[in-house]
């Protein structure tokens, strides 16, 4: 069921009304019916993964209270190893399986030797990434004592399948989202609004922006040997903001539906594309995986702190595992180094944190090195998305050498010119709105407020029917994959 | 406070829902080839001797006017062989004079169904107009569900404002849009529709798609109606570019079908030198030139079975 479609605008209503209205009087009853909720959203993908759902959380769960029991130290790594094989095992068997078999058959292949190596025909349940990464951060804060692991298993299930960030994230903390499934919610009419607010935003981003530029972005990177180098590039654009679009739509969406039902889940994209450098970037393109890698490899590697060389292999190791967190493919590995080389001169000069703050505070327009730097930055990101949206490495590298040929210099040409023309200026009006509502947690928080009812509902009209019609064609949460 | 909500939303929704009922009645009521033809076989059924079903390539390919018998075109564009056989059961109460059914096994009968094709958006025709229940999905029941909205505004404006019709068939059901004058590029529509039909995986199609094409020859059968399975004719651009294990696959069928029984006859015209460039609107259909050189070989053909 995707967020986009017209059964999860049943399934919302119908989860919110036996949520306030059935089992509003009793919180067991509340969480109850998001356990339900949640594990009938993820049937309608693959009912038979459910079972590895139930696994991860009865694991957990039982590694937690276990935790809190035993005082001996060496048992206590033994229960976090078991939680940790068992979320790791399951991401390395699902996703992962396959890409090992092959490449350490290619590796003997090298020397000669010939292995023979079946792979299997494995599907990848959705969201696995996500959610195995959420249970594993729980068990590791309770193993650390900053977490009281919770002895009510209805919560702790629906906090492991709570169904707005079940698939895609955002990967919350437990010690954020685990305390709002033990404590009584009362309806908030402002966070409701705000939250439907920040779904139709999200919808917007992910009809209007992402699944247009899917269009083109697929047309040309698919065909990708019969255009010219100002083609691929405009390409590789699209694709920069199908992903944007994509992934912080849906995460908009996940965030406001958590809203209507009074849960506060942390910003997974705050305007990254206006970055003044790449450091800024990742401080602001998927937030909730930056944080865990932050927190659980770069960090226990040592982070930032000794020698040079520690801290090139600390960034290489944490941005080529990020990569390869995104899929069982080398591309992504390589998106992930290429990014490494980016962050490598600002950490080795000390300037990895120059820019904490929102570009331009205060003013409309950026100055001329702000908006130098932002375009820099911006240039730097739609290069090493090609490598992620491209099929293998050769088709990558063969992508790219056209762009830097002189068919780059060309005027672009390719199949749908003239409609990719209203994709182009929906998109430059959608960049317009979010950098105006840059301060705020999504593109139109704050522009709404300033205004009066009568031209906030005028704008909620214009939005829907902007959906409704300037709409793309359907396509899956590009996340889903991962 | 939820009451305050919940009034918003719906002041929000009620005036959208109501505006979508609306168009979903406006649309409904433009006449388009799936009503006309339904209409015209809720009214003619019993009189129709042969009966032409299939996708476009019949549509296009074969014009009832020049059949000797009384002969209506029930085919529509990526029809799949599973909607022919719908149409038929509908209507078998109907068909008192049917003899024969004319039905062309094309390189992607077997190999696609129109569920899954480009063409997918056509299935909510057969739950609207011909009132066949072949999806669950809701949004097969709605126009407005399964439409983009520019599109449903586009066919609003042309019938309602410009009076123009959606029929783009005749009386008796041929696709007459195709004509010589304004035929395309045989060169390249041969080689883009070619790719287009070819299937990357489909054997699990192909074993539903010869199981449907069981029934239909059973169907005929029991009814002592004849098949008429027939491969249409298309321009070598289109030919060269196929995959020979695909067509070998779907014309040994076919062939098996005839073999097997005496009711069924198959003819095979994909290189027919018969049919020439000005007869093709492009490299896979044919113009009204070519839909009445077919047309009157297909008829010949009956008359010979006869």
């Amino acid at each position: 069921m995707l967020f986009n479609s017209l059964d999860f605008a049943i399934f919302l209503p119908a989860c919110f009304f036996v949520y306030w209205f059935l089992a509003h009087k009793n919180l067991r009853f509340q969480n109850l019916s998001i356990v339900v909720s949640s594990y009938f959203f993820y049937a309608c993908w693959d009912w038979r993964f459910l079972s590895l759902i139930l696994f991860s959380t009865l694991v957990d769960y039982g590694v937690g209270i276990g935790l809190e029991n035993e005082a001996n130290k060496s048992k206590r790594v033994a229960l976090l190893w078991t939680s940790i094989c068992v979320n790791l095992g399951f991401l390395g068997f699902f996703k992962y399986h396959n890409f090992f078999l092959e490449n350490f058959s290619s590796a003997f292949s090298l020397f000669g030797s010939e292995i023979k190596t079946t792979s299997l025909d494995i599907i990848l349940p959705v969201g696995i990434s996500f959610y195995t990464f959420q249970t594993l951060r729980y068990t590791l804060y309770v193993y650390k004592r900053r977490l009281q692991p919770t002895k009510d298993f209805i919560s702790f299930a629906a906090f492991v399948c709570f169904f707005p960030q079940l698939v895609a994230g955002p990967i919350e903390r437990a010690t954020n989202l685990l305390p709002q499934f033990t404590k009584k919610r009362n309806f908030d009419y402002e966070k409701a609004v705000d939250g439907m607010r920040q779904i139709l935003w999200g919808l917007f981003k992910k009809i209007v922006i992402a699944d247009n530029c899917a269009q083109y972005a697929n047309l040309i990177f698919n065909n990708s040997t019969d255009y010219g180098g100002s083609t691929l590039a405009l390409g590789a654009l699209f694709f920069t903001f199908q992903i944007y679009g994509d992934f912080s739509g849906y995460s908009d969406i996940a965030i406001g539906t958590s809203r209507l039902f009074g849960f506060h889940l942390k910003q997974n994209f705050a305007f990254p594309y206006f970055s003044r450098d790449v450091a800024e970037f990742w401080r602001r393109w998927h937030i909730s995986l930056s944080t865990w890698f932050r927190d659980y490899l770069y960090i226990p590697l040592g982070g930032s702190r000794g020698n040079k060389w520690q801290k090139i292999r600390n960034t290489f190791l944490v941005f080529c595992i990020s990569g390869f967190w995104h899929g069982a493919n080398w591309t992504f590995v390589i998106w992930g180094a290429l990014n490494a080389c980016y962050f490598l001169p600002l950490l080795l000069n000390n300037k990895n944190r120059k820019h904490l703050d929102t570009v331009a505070q205060g003013r409309s327009l950026p100055s001329f090195k702000e908006f130098l730097s932002i375009l820099f930055t911006f240039g730097l990101t739609v290069f090493a998305w090609i490598f992620f949206r491209a099929e293998n490495t050769s088709h990558a590298f063969q992508y790219i050498a056209e762009i830097t040929s002189t068919s780059l210099f060309e005027a672009p040409k390719f199949e749908g010119m003239r409609t990719a023309l209203t994709t182009v200026m929906l998109t430059f009006l959608f960049v317009l709105i979010e950098w105006n509502g840059r301060a705020g947690q999504y593109g139109i928080e704050h522009l709404l407020l300033r205004w009066k009812k009568p031209m906030r509902t005028a704008f909620y009209f214009t939005i829907i029917i902007g959906i409704l019609l300037f709409g793309g064609k359907e396509h899956d949460f590009i996340y889903f994959q991962f | 406070m939820m009451k305050k909500f919940l009034k918003e939303i719906g002041f929000l929704t009620l005036p959208l829902l109501l505006t979508a009922c609306l168009l979903e009645v406006l649309i409904q009521n433009i006449p388009n080839d799936y009503s006309h033809k339904k209409s015209y076989l809720d009214k003619n059924a019993a009189q129709i001797e042969t009966l032409i079903l299939g996708s476009s390539h019949s549509f296009y390919g074969l014009d009832p006017r020049f059949f000797s018998s009384k002969t209506f075109n029930g085919s529509h564009i990526s029809q799949s062989l599973k909607y022919d056989l719908e149409i038929l059961k509908k209507y078998e109460g109907n068909f008192k004079n049917l003899t024969a059914v004319v039905l062309p096994i094309s390189y992607f009968s077997l190999s696609e169904k129109l569920e899954t094709g480009i063409e997918a958006w056509r299935v909510k025709n057969y739950t609207i107009y011909y009132e066949i229940p072949t999806s669950n999905a809701y949004s097969d029941c709605s126009e407005v569900l399964s439409v983009k909205l520019s599109k449903n505004l586009y066919r609003l404006f042309s019938y309602y404002t410009k009076k123009t019709s959606a029929i783009t068939c005749s009386q008796l059901g041929w696709g007459s849009k195709y004509k010589s004058e304004n035929a395309l590029d045989l060169i390249e529509s041969g080689k883009k529709a070619a790719q287009r039909h070819s299937a990357s995986q489909y054997q699990n199609t192909f074993d539903e798609n010869v199981a449907v094409l069981n029934d239909l020859e059973q169907w005929c059968s029991e009814r002592n109606v004849r098949l008429v399975l027939f491969t249409p004719p298309a321009f070598e651009s289109y030919q060269q570019h196929l995959d020979k294990k695909q067509l070998n696959a779907t014309v040994e069928i076919a062939q098996k079908k005839a073999l097997a029984n005496e009711n069924c006859t198959y003819l095979n015209l994909l290189n027919d030198t018969r049919f020439k460039a000005k007869d093709y609107y492009d490299a896979d259909h044919l113009s009204e030139i070519g839909a009445k050189k077919l047309s009157l070989l297909i008829d010949k053909e009956i008359a010979n079975l006869d």
